[in-house]
């Protein structure tokens, strides 16, 4: 049974994959784009730039995206056993955001520029890890306060008021620093998947896969949190350490692709819902793969949707997966009340 | 493992928070243009501006702005009066200014160019910000401590305003700028103006708000015949750009995150470069701002351009190439031809292209004519603009 839903959302995958890579503001014909892909450069120039150079990027990013925040989305859910837990609900997506703030504001300031022009590759590594680390503390914060919390709903509470509490910071940093910056800053937060390419796709992609590998090694950990802490450390789990590794691996991820591509929301929320849903399963080691292919597939038609085939602007990534992902979320609360896994 | 769970009735409200923290807001203006009537005197005659009249009467001078969006533009008027003349009847609404204005508040850097060229800088003591500022004059009397920082547009600091009791405050009129949003000042009896240059969609009508100030100040003679000189030397230089035999294509602005905003058919940098004697791609899309279109739209544009202008806060080809590589392919990327309007920053990081640029639209315009067409301008040296290697 498994097996056929597999086949089906990979068919999925594929069409909703060569579908954003064929749609967009210059109209292609589809063989020219299968011959783009597939075949060694030749023909019309302007296409195949537009292919190589722009749809296909934006295309991976969707790909590392939906697999990177389904996940981390899943992980937060399992650990605070929270239904509405997501990176971007508990102040995690503030976080990172806070630390890209800091760069980015400050650029300008002779330490970050110094640091941006040792580093070479513009900086990336330099946005990353100010992001990671703002989403680890963040992070750490909201799970130090949780452990003394029995109610998931106040853990909850909580989160978004640090969330809060980082968004006014920004504030605070944003109205002494100049429009340039702040304009820069401002379109950062719409969120987009099209401005990730060549060294910075890949940064992200190894960053996104090293979270996603601990995630895999960490799901018997998750697993066994989910029927209580006490239960876990029957089970001889430490449940400290688990946390950390969860914590840290849900870091990596909401981290790198915040700071590449923006505080994207809801699809963290949505997608383990769906594939609790679908799958019927509460198994991380079901869930984890499951969460890959579903957020793929989202995160691809939202990028199809954003686009707007055939006109001339786009739209931010954020205001779709809203779109999308709200509806979700309603069903969650005012829909059926049996919720897998929980 | 399968529990039912109830929630509390307030955690439906968190989804709600959540969305509205995500709600975009986008503008798009469409400002009607008024009909205005020349001045009954000779004092200040307005041929190119849209946004705003003065009309001269025997003891005040009647200022109309007009400013917001859609078919029924925001007219505010301001009547302005010498010391101890009566306020004349009939003008309820009208916010009265005493003239000449002794304090002005500037809260962009346009508004403290129209003050240095009708001679008044020294008449500015408050500034939205004082980090962006070019203007010799107005630098001195930072560092002397008289000019206040009142914080920038929308989160300006009304009790300092107020206490400081200026005879003016001039603000940035956006496209929907409501003029209530300053009723908190006009009513303690501060007058506010909104101001709307960037609206005009021609140069010479954004240069031609220096009549305003110059109404303000009570300097028409002296800014008329200032004006008519750079008028008649832009017409000058618009004749040669216009005598191009090539119409080079270019692209402008840097797109940022997939989306690139390029000006609007009718804005006055297009005017710019119409008279500067190129081919612009967007030339018949309707709007006075700028369009925000994605990358793959500009892209086939900017592959095959001549010219790429006005990249931004960059300094060389590498700053280009590190925001992303894909600019690397751009045809003005591989034959040097980038130019940006940045020659003239000071020390402070403030680009005077924003400010004296904007009253001076013959340098601005001489600068692109020897960009596009050296032959045309052999001796013109570049003021605002530099060539990016």
């Amino acid at each position: 049974m498994n097996k056929i839903k597999v086949s089906v959302l990979l068919a999925i995958l594929l069409v909703a994959f060569l579908l954003d890579v064929a749609l967009g503001s210059v109209d292609i014909p589809l063989k020219e784009v299968i011959k783009a892909l597939f075949t060694s450069g030749s023909g019309n120039d302007t296409w195949i730039y537009i292919i190589e150079q722009i749809r296909l990027p934006k295309a991976l990013t969707a790909i590392i995206v939906g697999c990177g925040l389904s996940v981390s989305g899943l992980q937060m859910q399992t650990l605070f056993r929270n239904p509405l837990a997501g990176p971007s609900v508990l102040g995690i997506t503030a976080g990172a955001s806070l630390g890209v703030a800091l760069v980015m504001l400050s650029a300008g300031s002779i330490t970050s520029l110094y640091t941006i022009k040792e580093l070479g590759i513009s900086g990336s590594w330099l946005i990353i890890t100010a992001s990671s680390l703002g989403a680890a503390l963040i992070m750490i914060l909201i799970v130090s306060i949780s452990s003394s919390l029995k109610d998931n709903v106040i853990v909850l509470i909580v989160g978004v008021m640090i969330g809060n509490i980082t968004l006014s910071l920004i504030s605070i940093w944003q109205y002494f620093s100049s429009p340039e910056l702040i304009k820069d800053y401002l379109l950062w937060t719409f969120g987009s998947l099209g401005g990730v390419t060549g060294g910075q796709l890949t940064i992200l992609a190894v960053v996104v896969a090293a979270g996603l590998l601990i995630s895999f090694l960490s799901s018997k950990l998750l697993d066994a949190l989910l029927l209580g802490d006490n239960y876990a450390r029957s089970m001889g789990l430490t449940v400290k350490r688990a946390r950390i590794l969860i914590i840290g691996s849900t870091s990596i991820l909401a981290g790198g692709i915040t700071a590449f591509c923006g505080p994207i929301g809801f699809i963290g929320i949505a997608v383990p819902h769906l594939a609790r849903a679908l799958f019927n399963t509460s198994n991380h080691r079901v869930l984890i793969p499951a969460c890959c292919l579903i957020g793929t597939v989202l995160m691809l038609i939202c990028d199809i949707v954003a686009q707007l085939p055939g006109s001339q602007t786009v739209l931010p990534i954020n205001v779709i997966t809203a779109l999308v992902g709200s509806p979700v979320v309603i069903w969650i609360i005012a829909g059926p009340t049996k919720l897998r896994g929980f | 493992m399968m529990k039912k769970i109830n929630y509390p009735s307030f955690s439906r409200i968190f989804p709600c928070l959540i969305v509205s923290l995500l709600l975009i807001t986008s503008c798009k203006q469409n400002h009607s243009g008024q009909k205005h009537t020349s001045a009954k005197t000779g004092s200040a005659e307005i041929k190119y501006a849209k946004g705003f009249n003065i009309d001269y009467y025997d003891h005040y001078k009647l200022v109309s702005i007009y400013s917001g969006m859609g078919a029924k533009p925001d007219t505010v008027q301001y009547v302005l009066l010498a010391k101890g003349v009566k306020a004349p009847e009939g003008y309820k609404k009208a916010q009265l200014i005493e003239i000449p204005v002794k304090s002005l508040v500037a809260m962009s850097s346009m508004h403290i160019a129209l003050a240095d060229f009708v001679g008044a800088a020294d008449a500015i003591t408050g500034l939205g910000s004082l980090k962006y500022v070019s203007s010799e004059t107005v630098r001195k009397n930072i560092a002397a401590g008289k000019v206040k920082e009142v914080g920038i547009d929308g989160t300006m600091n009304d009790e300092v305003l107020i206490s400081m009791k200026p005879g003016l405050v001039m603000v940035m009129g956006s496209p929907d700028a409501k003029f209530s949003k300053y009723e908190t000042l006009s009513g303690a009896g501060v007058p506010v103006m909104l101001n709307s240059e960037w609206l005009e969609t021609t140069p010479l009508g954004r240069a031609e708000w220096v009549k305003l100030m110059a109404a303000l100040m009570d300097r028409e003679k002296f800014v008329n015949t200032k004006f008519d000189a750079l008028e008649k030397e832009y017409k000058r230089l618009a004749a040669i750009g216009a005598k191009a035999v090539n119409k080079p294509s270019l692209i402008c602005g840097m797109p940022y995150k997939g989306t690139w905003y390029v000006p609007d058919g009718d804005s006055y940098m297009v005017q710019f470069l119409k008279d500067a004697g190129t081919t612009y791609n967007w030339a018949n899309i309707h709007g006075k701002g700028s369009l925000p279109l994605s990358f793959e739209a500009v892209a086939p544009v900017a592959l095959k351009a001549d010219f790429w202008l006005n990249v931004g806060t960059v300094d060389s080809k590498n700053d280009i190439k590190a925001i992303d590589s894909r600019y690397a392919e751009f045809k003005p990327f591989k034959d040097n031809h980038i130019f940006n309007f940045n020659k003239k920053v000071n020390d402070i990081g403030s680009n005077d292209y924003w400010e004296s640029g904007a009253v001076n639209p013959q340098l601005v315009l001489g600068d692109l004519i020897r960009i596009f067409h050296p032959e045309l301008l052999p001796d013109h040296q570049l003021v605002y603009y530099k060539q990016l290697n």
